[in-house]
């Protein structure tokens, strides 16, 4: 329910920026698109998704205001500011060499 | 750069925008719930099914908030605000308690707080000079064949000169002399004090005239009539410091001229009104190597230390024993920070009473130490519940720190009300001569101090309780039924060990303070040697030295018919105050006079009538009578010390005696007095020769006109004083009483009595209190914890019961009736676990928190009781004597005091060549090992120059 116990510790962080990356969209929205986009295998539970938000709000990688959702209700929309830009090509970087490294590990054993 | 600006803005967002910040994440959360019910409604599922596929989905919402919060960074902030409220709710209802640990922490800091501010202001804050650190006095080092070197502060001109010319270590070095003089201002005259200085003394300080100028080449040398006057002397004659320039002023008999006013901060040597240049007047003892009658001092070299200094003094000195054995050897030369100086041995006295309110501010610690931990064992339920919740133990002990802190700051607040007065009747009650005392007040090194205190008390009299409480075995404490935990072994310990050490420390203050009481009670009946009651003494100082004699043969022929006067007399030195002494032979001089080495006497100079006005029993011979005059063979009476001394068992009448006084003639010894304990009850009576008015010179032309009434001698004194003006106009007068003279000895220690005494009392009284709650904690625990106080209150409502007065629903204590064993806790705790807990349990602990009354009322009240009881019996036995001190206090002033000191060896008539021989006394008349009763209070620099 919370975490996904697949989900490598700190990854949530890079999956988050990639989303934001896209457009401004709010916590539900982030959550919906990693399901989607993982075709259903990621599944992260707000008591993950909304510390995950504010902390890197906090950090100043994304930045929230209030807007108009398309439900018509208003709702709190991350997108992704300068700093948080330059971390996610850090992280996404890190991530490539991480998997990358661990793929090749698994695969020749 | 920028996330650290986003940060702040954040961290201030949550701080001061807390509700809004906290609605925001609701609204975001809560905006998440209803997306997963509409997809929820999307696949299909009932309205009722989606909410709760939702809800599940969800998880703890609580939790992912408070994980929320936690990104903020400033929980902490929260945390404490919420404890800060929490501290004050809880104060707020037990407002029995909180009084009572208040007002004790507010005596506690209160005093403390007055005592460091008197501390404060005569010892620690810097002289208010540039570079103080710099300025150094310089006396003489006597050294003594015993090996203790004694220091006197008295220096003479020609070894400053040396030493001036010598040294490379000093900036400027200046010699000063200061006394009080009569100056004629128009035409009225009154005393002032002057301070006779060189031309370098204004460069030691750093100062410059605020008005006018300073002294020129020309206006020192001698016979110049140029003067600088104090700010303040300056407003209180001429209204304005600039009217004050090129005022004419009469002082040592000659016009001067104002030239110069100084800035108002600048006051050294303490109260000086009048400066003049030392070299102005002449006078012969300047080449007299045993003429030691002036300070000196000096400012250093910036890079020079002490050591370095005092090193190269030293050598100096040394150089000087060599090239005048006679006058010099066995003198060396000390150097003292000026601040040391000044302070003296006032810091022993100031130390001890810090020491000792900072025992009472312990004891206070412990009782409200005791108290917290009456409360805080009343309060383990509490905690329990707390502790459940998931409060970890950190938590609850930063709490009930907290909620000490509270407590402490506002006795702190308190206590600085406690403290200004405190200060203001401290300065009232010091004795004279505490330097600097008058600046003694509430500032920031004071506020500063009382915050200190107060977070080291807070944290000394909550941590104890806090760590014990803290301890509590949930599980045991919520098994045990609400309120009636059981005060465990180590509890008791604790509290065991707090009263323990109150009484300890308690005995400590009272056995100080008793035996300080004893010795000022002891000093109180020693018999002085003469009688101090209804004796009046006007210190009189004519300006014209001419017709001194004859005014005062007139005034005392004047006073001595007035109604209700008994006896009347003059002396040059009131009992208490030796004006000199000198060397003294018996029957024959010898070839080398030993002036050093030979047996001293105490001098004063008297008119007929003086004994019998002071009361001094005359034993054998005769008084002084109107034939001792210039043309009659010299007389002098000796005192029993004296006869004891120099003649065993002899009969002293028709010997005659010698003295370096201010000629070597022959006198013959025509009585014998009783001894007059001139240096205080504490010290014996010394040698004591005495000798007619009308025969010698005495310093400044001064007496002070003693007189014994039948009534209140305070009445006399404006009589009197119209019967000087109407002989002569300008003669300086100033009346006091002998009383008031003699309580000076025992100001100092009265003053330290009365407050060790006063803590000692109000420790007692905390000690008992602490005791009596002890006493009344235990063994039965008062009725309300009997009652379990947290009821079911679902269960409760479902049964339709109401709560009661008590908390406890009616079918809570039906079944606690029946069952005494059943606990109430064990459904709260079943709730916890089964029943969703946030809301309910929030409210069950509340109710539970709100009903409890962990601090008994008996026990604030028996506490009250106490210290109301000890205050009084305290209040009783100290009123009387705080009442006489208050007296004494109000009546004396450093300005009523009579100085009679200061021999200005120029005035001295007839025969000025021997001038100089009295006034080296070593290590006897400025030093004092018993600083409180000695006649020469510390600080010879406001004394009178010799």
């Amino acid at each position: 329910m919370t975490k996904p116990k697949d989900l490598v510790q700190g990854t949530l962080d890079l999956l988050i920026l990639r989303i934001v990356a896209l457009e401004p969209m709010h916590g539900w929205a982030i959550a919906h698109r990693i399901r989607q986009m993982s075709s259903d295998v990621l599944q992260v539970g707000q008591s993950a998704l909304y510390p995950a938000l504010h902390k890197l709000e906090q950090q100043g990688w994304i930045k929230a205001e209030w807007k108009i959702s398309e439900t018509n209700r208003r709702a709190k929309y991350y997108s992704l500011t300068r700093p948080g830009r330059k971390a996610l090509t850090e992280e996404a970087a890190n991530w490539e060499r991480l998997s990358a490294a661990i793929s090749a590990v698994v695969r020749t054993v | 750069m920028s996330r650290w600006l986003t940060q702040f803005r954040l961290a201030l967002r949550s701080v001061f925008l807390r509700k809004r910040v906290d609605q925001e994440l609701d609204e975001e959360l809560q905006y998440h719930l209803e997306r997963q019910i509409r997809e929820g409604l999307n696949t299909g599922l009932t309205p009722e099914e989606a909410r709760y596929a939702a809800s599940r989905a969800m998880g703890g919402i609580a939790k992912s908030k408070e994980e929320c919060r936690d990104t903020r960074g400033v929980i902490f902030i929260h945390d404490l605000l919420r404890d800060l409220q929490y501290a004050g709710r809880n104060l707020r209802r037990s407002p029995g308690f909180a009084a009572l640990a208040i007002l004790i922490m507010a005596v506690g800091i209160g005093a403390n707080t007055a005592v460091f501010s008197v501390v404060n202001a005569v010892l620690l804050k810097p002289l208010p000079y540039r570079d103080p650190g710099r300025i150094v006095t310089l006396s003489n080092v006597v050294r003594a064949p015993a090996g203790a070197n004694a220091l006197a502060k008295l220096i003479s001109v020609p070894d400053f000169q040396d030493w001036h010319d010598q040294s490379t270590v000093f900036d400027a070095m200046a010699y000063y002399g200061t006394r009080r003089v009569s100056v004629t201002v128009g035409t009225s005259a009154e005393y002032a004090r002057l301070t006779r200085v060189t031309r370098e003394f204004f460069r030691v300080f750093d100062v410059r005239p605020v008005a006018g100028r300073s002294f020129t080449a020309d206006e020192e040398k001698v016979g110049a009539g140029a003067v600088l006057v104090s700010s303040a002397y300056a407003r209180q004659h001429f209204v304005e410091p600039s009217h004050a320039l090129g005022q004419v002023l009469r002082v040592f008999d000659r016009p001067v001229t104002i030239v110069g006013v100084l800035p108002q901060a600048f006051d050294f040597p303490d109260g000086t009104e009048i400066w003049f240049p030392a070299t102005a007047l002449a006078s012969p003892s300047v080449t007299q190597r045993t003429a030691n009658n002036r300070l000196a001092i000096g400012r250093l070299k910036r890079d020079i230390t002490l050591p370095a200094a005092s090193a190269e003094m030293t050598s100096i000195a040394r150089r000087l024993e060599q090239a005048y054995p006679q006058s010099n050897s066995g003198k060396g030369v000390a150097l003292t920070p000026l601040l040391d100086d000044t302070v003296g041995d006032t810091g022993a006295m100031l130390y001890l009473l810090l020491g000792a309110v900072g025992l009472v501010l312990l004891i206070a610690c412990a009782n409200v130490a005791t108290l917290l931990l009456a409360k805080a064992t009343g309060r383990a339920h509490e905690m329990a519940i707390r502790a459940a919740l998931g409060a970890s133990r950190s938590r609850i002990v930063r709490q009930l720190l907290v909620e000490g802190l509270v407590l402490a700051i506002i006795a702190g607040v308190a206590g600085l009300v406690v403290a200004v007065w405190g200060t203001r009747a401290l300065v009232a009650i010091a004795p004279a001569g505490v330097p600097r005392l008058a600046q003694a007040g509430v500032d920031g090194t004071v506020l500063t101090f009382t915050l200190c205190v107060c977070t080291m008390v807070s944290v000394l009299f909550a941590l104890p309780p806090a760590l014990q409480v803290s301890q509590v075995d949930t599980n045991d404490s919520l098994q045990a039924s609400a309120g009636r935990t059981v005060v465990g072994g180590r509890g008791r310990t604790l509290r065991d060990a707090l009263v323990v050490g109150e009484i300890a420390l308690t005995v400590v203050l009272l056995t100080g303070g008793g035996l300080l009481v004893r010795s000022l009670l002891a000093l109180q009946q020693v018999s002085l040697g003469f009688r101090p009651e209804h004796v009046l003494a006007m210190e009189t100082t004519p300006q014209n030295r001419q017709r001194s004699r004859a005014l005062f043969t007139g005034l005392l022929s004047d006073v001595s018919v007035l109604p209700g006067v008994v006896a009347v007399g003059a002396i040059n030195a009131p009992p208490g105050n030796v004006d000199s002494t000198s060397t003294y032979w018996i029957d024959y001089l010898p070839k080398e006079l030993n002036l050093l080495t030979g047996p001293s006497t105490v001098m004063s100079v008297v008119a007929p009538g003086t004994f019998n006005a002071l009361g001094i029993p005359l034993r054998r011979g005769r008084d002084f009578r109107e034939g001792d005059t210039a043309d009659a063979p010299r007389a002098a009476i000796i005192n029993e010390s004296l006869a004891r001394q120099a003649f065993r068992h002899d009969d002293p009448l028709g010997h005659v005696i010698f003295c370096a006084f201010d000629s070597l003639e022959p006198m013959t010894i025509v009585g014998v007095v009783g001894d007059v304990r001139q240096y205080g009850p504490a010290v014996e009576a010394s040698p004591e020769c005495y000798l007619p008015y009308l025969q010698h010179g005495f310093n400044n032309e001064t007496l002070s006109i003693v007189v014994r009434t039948s009534g209140d001698p305070g009445l006399l004194a404006d009589t009197m004083r119209q019967k000087v003006h109407e002989r002569s106009p300008d003669v300086s007068v100033k009346a006091t009483t002998m009383e008031v003279l003699v309580g000076e000895h025992f100001a100092a220690p009265r003053f330290r009595a009365i407050l060790v005494a006063l803590f000692g009392a109000v420790a007692l009284s905390l000690a008992l209190a602490g005791i009596n709650q002890q006493d009344s904690r235990s063994p039965n625990v008062p009725k309300l914890y009997r009652v379990g106080r947290v009821g079911n209150r679902s269960k409760n409502a479902q049964e339709g019961n109401e709560w009661d007065k008590n908390g406890t629903g009616k079918h809570t204590r039906a079944r606690m009736k029946r069952h005494p064993s059943w606990t109430p806790v064990i459904q709260v705790s079943k709730a916890n676990f089964t029943v969703k807990p946030g809301p309910m349990l929030d409210k069950t602990s509340c109710r539970s928190e709100r009903r409890e009354a962990p601090f008994d009322q008996p026990n604030v009240r028996s506490g009250f009781k106490v210290v109301a009881w000890t205050g009084i019996l305290a209040t009783d036995l100290l009123v009387p004597e705080l009442r006489r001190l208050y007296v004494a206090c109000t009546r004396i002033t450093p300005q009523q005091k009579l100085i009679m000191d200061g021999s200005e060896e120029s005035e001295i008539l007839p025969h000025q060549e021997v001038t100089g021989l009295f006034c080296w006394v070593p290590g006897r008349a400025f030093l004092g090992e018993n600083g409180e009763i000695h006649p020469r209070p510390r600080g010879a620099p406001d004394r009178e120059d010799r």
